[in-house]
């Protein structure tokens, strides 16, 4: 029973921050703040609901090459994320596409636009 | 291009082999002779890209154990803080935001190293590196900060990736 409560404690954290990261993809003010909410979602999002996961697979489900394949999700979305989310960054940056406000500090214009 | 090393193509199969392994999850003899070419047909193709410096690099335990460290405990934490700040703008109404790119100083040497910073940096929320550059030995990362609080260099530098850069600089040097 207590177990039941902690695998839906961990769901339900999770679901929040992609909640909260799906608000901020909707509603952030320019596309790299939205990449930042993204973010949200692919880690303590992921993080929550694999953990949930995990422990349902052993202890409820009992079987470890269940528990092993929700673990290689996990760790396969932490691997591949960041190179997605910066290639997708740098080449919205190069592509021309900037905040309607400008920028505070903008060393990366500074040092490669012309 | 550099060309492909014996070592280099033992320790890819090694790290294939566990994850065929993993993925499969079985101990038929059938699984693990089909499991055994696949990887070493993947091992001969990607070892180039896979391994450029020391090949057994990974299975070294003091190494391993302060990589499970790094991974396990350093950065889950500043991970959750991280997510929390930003999971609060959001619910906040998105318009307490400051964004900017700032260029900060970076000391890791190994190629491995500064992919590893690169990703874990991105990986927290409220910063994405969006390009690493060398300038007279001194490598330098551009971040995108949702939260722009000091200028740029080593202050900044310090506010993002203080305790990931000290603790991945005991897995790579």
């Amino acid at each position: 029973m207590l177990l039941r409560i902690v695998i839906d404690l961990l769901i339900a954290v999770g679901l929040i921050f992609a909640l909260a990261g799906t608000k901020g993809i909707l509603k952030m003010p320019d596309t790299f703040c939205r990449m930042q909410a993204s973010t949200c979602v692919s880690t303590l999002g992921v993080l929550g609901v694999c953990l949930g996961g995990l422990l349902y697979a052993i202890f409820v489900m009992g079987s470890a090459s269940a528990a092993v394949k929700v673990a290689l999700i996990g760790a396969l979305i932490f691997f591949t994320n960041p190179v997605g989310s910066h290639a997708i960054a740098k080449g919205a940056y190069q592509a021309g596409i900037r905040p309607e406000k400008k920028m505070e500090i903008d060393d990366y214009g500074r040092d490669f636009d012309e | 291009m550099q060309k492909t090393r014996l070592p280099a193509v033992i320790s890819t199969f090694i790290v294939c082999y566990a994850f065929w392994l993993l993925l499969t999850w079985s101990v038929q003899v059938q699984e693990l002779a089909v499991g055994a070419v696949v990887s070493l047909a993947v091992a001969l193709f990607s070892a180039r890209f896979f391994i450029h410096e020391k090949a057994f690099w990974l299975f070294n335990p003091v190494k391993l154990v302060n990589a499970l460290a790094f991974w396990l405990c350093i950065f889950p934490v500043e991970m959750v803080k991280a997510n929390l700040d930003v999971a609060k703008r959001c619910f906040g109404g998105c318009k307490n935001v400051n964004p900017g790119i700032v260029k900060v100083p970076v000391d890791l040497k190994s190629d491995y190293g500064q992919a590893a910073l690169a990703n874990a940096i991105t990986l927290t929320p409220g910063t994405i590196t969006m390009e690493i550059a060398e300038e007279e030995g001194q490598t330098y990362y551009y971040i995108h900060w949702i939260d722009v609080t000091k200028p740029s260099g080593q202050e900044a530098g310090d506010a993002i990736k203080g305790r990931l850069e000290k603790g991945l600089r005991r897995v790579w040097e």
